[in-house]
Parts: structure tokens; sequence; C-alpha cells
């Protein structure tokens, strides 16, 4: 599976919409972090599917370096309650729908990694939207993107093919610079 | 000719044959209404025979029996009768012997002969030109309050597209007077302020009259002079009657139809955002388990957390779709009770 995202484009630290089929999103999210290591980024993952220890394996399998990964993890909190966050590779947040904490933590993160190239991962929008209306996703990506472009870093949403309606494509559209389905 | 009474009340110089036989009533009087002429079709539209009357004047008391009324037929008369010595189409309402009311347009002259005036009435039985008047007046006045009362936009234009007719509907939804726009035609200017939509607008009118004279359920969006946006559909046609053309447009305001078709068709977007592609990434998440239980790469905890994260989202997934039932249900009030109540359960 070869990923279309140009190094250019990455570097010139645009923000990627990335559609996938369900069955590949996976394979997907793989594929674009070690492009993103490749390219000498670390790359900040938010999960809302799978949780930090088994996706870790997941990569690990696949081979994708985890030095250059850090994890914002927002099911296993929910799974199975208290858990502590490991500096630099994995912060929980309590549940999937909680944008204030996940914000918080893509905030905080950000700033730790300063001076680094970074790009963040998010995967998915279509997962997210089991916990949210898409009208409370797009102002979250809004305030997401608006706090990427501050702090000049890349981003990439992650998100199932045909998966957004048109009013939330659209709004999505406006907060990003490139939309890649293959 | 005759002269002198005979036995059928005619006089003077007036024909026997003519005036008995004339289709309209014939009356000669005295200037007190004493009648000395009747003739055969004022018998027939009065009821009241020649020997009924003859000789009195009773019989003005009979056909008008309403002292009022019959004090204002006469002072009328009197008063025209003193200005000239002919009065043409005095239309009075009378009550035959029968008790049925008739309308007779009187035409009446004053004829001198020696030192007698005579008074020679004729009248005309108008009652069904006037009832046939009556209903157009009543027609009319049905169709104004139709179109006045309606509520839909209604409105009349000629040619040059000035405005003839304005309804109340009119008024309300575009917030436009008559008296903003009656005999102008600058109102479409106003409800359609951007020139390019106008210009596109109007050319799209322009093609469809000029293949069918009309057209029908057109969408346009006005602003009212408030400045809100309305969407209109128009249905027009063309009256007329050859000597004159108008073009009558009927709008119907479906901005509120329109905008709850949009928030249906959002809704159930949304729903189905939030069904089926979580569905179908929650189904992958757990192909992806079970491969990774078989490969004995993952431990029964991590299992455990993942598998619980995925019964979570089924659950979130459970409750979009009760809470997708429970708006359709409150949504719709037409769906019977019993399946409301399994949707709301």
């Amino acid at each position: 599976m070869v990923i279309s995202i140009k190094p250019e484009s990455l570097e010139q630290k645009k923000i990627f919409l990335v559609f996938s089929q369900p069955a590949t999103i996976r394979q997907k999210n793989i594929e674009i972090i070690k492009t993103l290591s490749s390219l000498g980024f670390h790359t900040v993952v938010v999960t809302t599917n799978f949780p930090y220890s088994v996706l870790k394996k997941l990569y690990e399998q696949n081979g994708v370096s985890l030095e250059h990964v850090t994890f914002i993890d927002t099911i296993t909190k929910y799974s199975m309650g208290s858990v502590q966050d490991i500096p630099g590779i994995v912060r929980y947040v309590n549940n999937p729908a909680n944008l204030t904490d996940m914000g918080i933590a893509i905030t905080e993160i950000l700033k730790e990694l300063s001076g680094k190239k970074v790009c963040i991962l998010y995967d998915s929008i279509s997962t997210m939207l089991v916990y949210l209306s898409s009208s409370n996703i797009s102002k979250f990506i809004h305030f997401v993107t608006t706090r990427l472009r501050l702090m000049d870093i890349s981003g990439i949403f992650l998100a199932v093919e045909k998966g957004l309606d048109p009013q939330l494509l659209s709004q999505i559209t406006t907060f990003v610079d490139e939309i890649i389905d293959d | 000719m005759m002269n002198g009474k005979n036995e059928t009340g005619t006089e003077g110089c007036i024909d026997e044959a003519i005036f008995d036989n004339a289709h309209i009533m014939m009356v000669v009087m005295d200037k007190n209404g004493t009648i000395s002429m009747w003739n055969r079709a004022a018998e027939t539209m009065t009821g009241y025979g020649k020997a009924e009357v003859i000789g009195s004047a009773e019989i003005w008391k009979n056909v008008y029996p309403d002292p009022g009324y019959r004090h204002e037929v006469t002072h009328r008369i009197k008063e025209i009768l003193a200005k000239r010595d002919y009065f043409e189409n005095f239309e009075t309402s009378i009550i035959t012997k029968a008790g049925d009311t008739r309308v007779i347009a009187w035409n009446t002259r004053e004829m001198k002969e020696g030192g007698n005036v005579r008074i020679v009435s004729v009248g005309v039985d108008i009652t069904k030109q006037h009832e046939a008047e009556r209903k157009v007046r009543d027609m009319n006045s049905f169709n104004e309050g139709i179109i006045e009362n309606a509520h839909i936009l209604i409105s009349v234009l000629d040619q040059k597209g000035n405005v003839l007719i304005w309804n109340r509907a009119a008024e309300d939804i575009t917030g436009y007077s008559r008296n903003d726009v009656v005999g102008k035609n600058t109102v479409w200017k106003s409800m359609y302020p951007d020139p390019a939509y106008r210009k596109e607008i109007t050319k799209k009118i322009t093609s469809i009259i000029s293949s069918q004279m009309y057209f029908e359920n057109l969408e346009t969006t006005i602003v009212t002079k408030i400045g809100e946006q309305r969407i209109i559909a128009w249905n027009t046609r063309e009256i007329g009657n050859g000597i004159w053309q108008h073009e009558i447009a009927i709008g119907r305001d479906i901005t509120d139809q329109r905008k709850a078709e949009r928030a249906l068709v959002s809704y159930i977007s949304e729903i189905a955002m939030r069904l089926k592609n979580p569905v179908e990434i929650l189904r992958d998440n757990l192909a992806e388990l079970a491969r990774m239980t078989r490969n004995g790469t993952l431990t029964f905890d991590e299992i455990a957390v993942t598998l619980d994260g995925q019964v979570r989202s089924t659950a979130q997934v459970a409750a979009n779709v009760a809470e997708f039932q429970k708006a359709v249900a409150e949504k719709n009030e037409e769906i019977p009770e019993a399946y409301r109540k399994f949707l709301s359960g």
C-alpha cells in the first residue's frame, strides 16, 4: 500500500484528510506512520479504536519504530478505569467523547515535542462519530487544525471512505489543505 | 287611436292594442298617482288586475307596502319631475300580489293635454338582470374574498410587470404593502436585490414562458422588506379576453417546508454516519483482534481491554439507534401509537 502524501506537502506543514476503506484503515494508519518516520517526523497518534497496548504491538509487528511515536489513548481508561500515563510515550484520556481533555492532551504533548518535526495522526473521524455529533466533531477539528497551524505542525485525519456526509465533509474540507482518497 | 275612456282603461291618443299587448308594463296616471290606464303586462308583473287599480292610487301602497320605502320612492320621483318632465331607468323594487319582489326600471314622462297633466310610465321587469348582476357582484366579491384571504401569495400583473393585485398573503410574506407595489413593477427588483440572481431568474422565466406560456413550481429565493430570505414556489397563468392580457402569479411560501426537508435529510445523514460506518469499523476491529488473539500476540488483559472498548462502542451505537428511534417517533405524529411506543421504548 502506497500513501500518496507528498513529502514536500508534509514539509510545508500541511493538514490532510485521508480516506480509506474500513478494512484497510489500520494498514493505512501503519503506512502513514512509516512514511512519517522515514521523513524524520515524530507522530502523535490519537487513537479512538484500539488501546495503546494493542496498537503498540500491531506497530511493532509491522516494523514501525516506536521511538518516534507518542500515543493519546482514548480507549483504555474508558474500558478499564484507572491507568497511568507514561511520559513521552502515552497519555490517556478518560473517553473518546471528552474533547476538552483530548484538546488539552494534544496541546500539552505538542508543547513537549516543540522543536521537533511533528505530525499528528488522528484515527479516526469515523470512530469519533460513535460518540459525538458531527457538529461537535467539526468544532473539534477546527480547534485542532487552528492549533496545528499556530504551532506550525502538520496533521492527518483518517476517515472511512464515503463515511462523511456532504455537510461535514464540506466543513472539514475548509479546515484541511489536501484531501487524499486512494 | 282611441279617445275617451273605454272598458280597458285606455284613453286619449294611446293605441289600445299596442298599449294592452305590450310586453312591458305601461301605466298612465295623474299627478296624485291615480291610475287611469294599466296594461296586461302590468297585470302579469304585479298580479293586480285592471279592476283593482284603475281609478285609485291605492296600488302604490300595495306594491310599496313599506311606508318608508314608498316615501323614498315618491320623494325621489317628485324631485326628478320638479326639474324635468321625464326620468329614465329609475329602478324600484315592487312587491307583487303574490308577495314576490320584482325590480322594475321605470321610464316616465309627463304629458300635458289641455289643462290635464298625465304621467305615462313604462316599467321593464329587470328582476332577472338585477339578480344576474347581483350574482356577478357576489361572485366578484367571493373571488376577491378568496384572493384576499388565501394563504398563498396572489398577484396579478400587466404585460409590463406592473402589479395590479397584491393580496394580504403577499403583504405578509414579502412585507411589502399594496401601497408599496400596486401600479408599479419595482417590487421585483426589491425582492431580488442581487443583480446576478435577478438576471438568472429573469432568464429562466423568459425561457419557460417562451416555450409554454406558464410555469409551475418554479422556486426562487426572495428577500423580504425586512431582509429575510424566503423560498417561494411560483405558478403562473396568463389570463385575458383578447383585449387585455394579464399574468396571474401564485406563490407558495415553502421556506419552512424546505427547512424541514433539509433538517430531515441532515438528520438521516447524521444517523447514517453515526451507525453504518462505525459498525463497519467495530467489525474490522473485532476481526483484527481475533487475528491477533490467534497469533498469540496479545495478553489476556490486552484482549479483555480491547473487547471492553468494542463493547462500550457497541453500547454507544445501540444508544444512538435508540435516540434516533425516539426522535423519529417524537417528530412524526402520524406514526401509530403502538409503533411510537415501540420506537420510543
